[in-house]
């Protein structure tokens, strides 16, 4: 079953098309990379999913049900994302931060526990988040996210800010998502080397068009000797990411 | 709504803005009740308060309506957190929680500066019955404005990250509400800005002042407050909520 299906999803803004007649099919309990140049509509794409943004026009189907104001609400609470920047109250600590969304998500409070455990910040949750590193930021973002253990976990650039260390954690930890927890992510990302590793499926978006969608395998094809850096560059006609 | 509004309560920890606008109520009682109370102003402080009442509020409630509109909406900006606040509530019930929040830090102020004049009138032994009809009215003549410039300026922090948007309206707007009360020749200074409203709803006039008979000569007249800034008011107050809700259902964030 497709988790999340779109078709001909589209964003303009003024006369430039951002997303242009995009369809995009993410399977149920897969890692699906999503990776395109920069300003290729990525976060549109994600934010037009979360009804952060409004589609110009085209279709969202998310767990079989059409993406409307009608179904927008019951649909989010199964959802959970990181998009771009983290987002927190500086004047907060962690743990209070992650209580307003568990208050907002009416969730248990062990939530908090294990979600803070599960991005390594137990030691932190009482510290102000206007201290917090980038990197720890980024991890309570995840943990924002993490908190209602939704179906499908949305990430926009997760390893954003981590040290060479944190990206490899949080990279087994989403490797980790759909067995433990049942969850369909979609990882956005530039980090090739990254979706590389850790992605069941890619979607390779270009000038708001997708270029490629399937299974990483397939992608690569026969030749494995063949990186995902060049095959992007091929199918987005020499645009680099980086 | 409930939930959102403990929401609202818990981002609000460590800000301080009730605690601010309780400081700014302080410092306008103690400016409006400061001065001695001889026997003329005991004998006339029923209606000196009534008349002076709404200068005071229409420096002091537009700032506190600017300032708390704009930390509510500050604290969303700063964090970035309507990405992730979105999703999970919907834009209508945000919107409304916050301005219920905001209002139920104002209000209480408002009537804590009212109730405090009262309080001093009992405590200074004013002569007289109490007017409590007056008084009773004089709290919804300033309710009005001040509810309809917090709903304005909750629109413009929301819309504008830059916060020095709203401040500039927000102080434009006081001085512009307060000179309407010395400008009686331009009436629709008062009555078509929402920041005239508190001398456009005020209904006690003062006569016989002088700098050498002061208060002895002095009596009051009691009016209907001009039921046009009422009904200006009310629909500013709803055009302004709307503007802002429908505002925040386009924003992409």
């Amino acid at each position: 079953m497709n988790i999340v299906k779109t078709h001909g999803l589209t964003k303009r803004y003024g006369e430039a098309d951002v997303v242009s007649g995009l369809d995009m099919e993410v399977a149920e309990g897969r890692v699906y990379g999503f990776i395109g140049p920069n300003g290729a509509g990525k976060s549109t794409t994600l934010k037009m999913l979360l009804g952060l943004a409004r589609p110009t026009a085209g279709e969202i189907e998310l767990f079989g049900k059409p993406f409307n104001s009608r179904t927008r609400a019951e649909i989010l609470k199964d959802i959970g994302s990181l998009i771009e920047a983290p987002s927190c109250y500086g004047h907060l600590t962690g743990e209070e931060n992650l209580e307003i969304l568990r208050v907002m998500l009416d969730l248990p409070r062990k939530n908090i526990d294990e979600a803070l455990s599960i991005v390594r910040l137990e030691n932190q949750r009482r510290k102000k988040v206007s201290a917090y590193s980038l990197g720890m930021k980024q991890r309570l973002g995840l943990a924002g996210a993490l908190l209602s253990f939704p179906k499908l976990l949305i990430l926009d650039e997760p390893t954003n800010g981590l040290d060479p260390a944190g990206i490899q954690e949080m990279r087994e930890l989403i490797r980790s998502l759909p067995e433990k927890y049942a969850m369909t992510v979609i990882v956005s990302s530039h980090l090739l080397s990254e979706v590389d590793r850790l992605a069941d499926d890619v979607g390779i978006i270009s000038d708001g068009r997708m270029k490629y969608q399937g299974p990483l395998d397939k992608l690569h094809g026969h030749d494995e000797s063949r990186s995902l850096e060049e095959i992007f560059l091929e199918l987005t006609g020499g645009r680099r990411s980086l | 709504m409930i939930k959102l509004l403990k929401c609202e309560y818990l981002k609000t920890r460590r800000r301080y803005i009730f605690l601010t606008l309780l400081a700014v109520t302080a410092m306008a009682l103690v400016w409006t009740l400061n001065g001695r109370v001889t026997e003329d102003t005991r004998r006339l402080g029923w209606m000196i308060y009534l008349y002076q009442l709404p200068v005071l509020d229409s420096v002091i409630m537009p700032l506190m309506a600017m300032l708390a509109a704009s930390r509510l909406w500050d604290i969303e900006h700063r964090g970035g957190m309507l990405r992730r606040l979105v999703p999970v509530s919907g834009r209508n019930e945000l919107y409304d929680a916050k301005v219920i929040y905001g209002l139920s830090m104002l209000i209480p102020c408002l009537v804590i500066d009212w109730a405090g004049v009262i309080v001093f009138g009992f405590v200074n032994g004013f002569q007289g019955d109490f007017p409590l009809r007056l008084y009773l009215t004089r709290l919804l003549c300033a309710l009005l404005p001040t509810v309809t410039i917090f709903l304005l300026q909750n629109a413009l922090s929301m819309a504008f990250r830059n916060q020095a948007v709203p401040f500039a309206v927000g102080i434009t707007g006081t001085f512009v509400g307060m000179f309407s009360m010395f400008l009686p020749r331009l009436p629709w200074l008062r009555r078509l800005t929402v920041w005239g409203g508190y001398g456009a709803l005020s209904f006690v006039g003062m006569y016989g002042y002088t700098a050498e008979t002061r208060w002895r000569d002095v009596f009051f007249t009691v009016d209907e407050p001009d039921p046009f800034a009422a009904i200006f008011l009310t629909l500013a107050a709803l055009a302004a909520y709307s503007m802002g809700k429908r505002l925040f259902k386009l924003k992409e964030v």
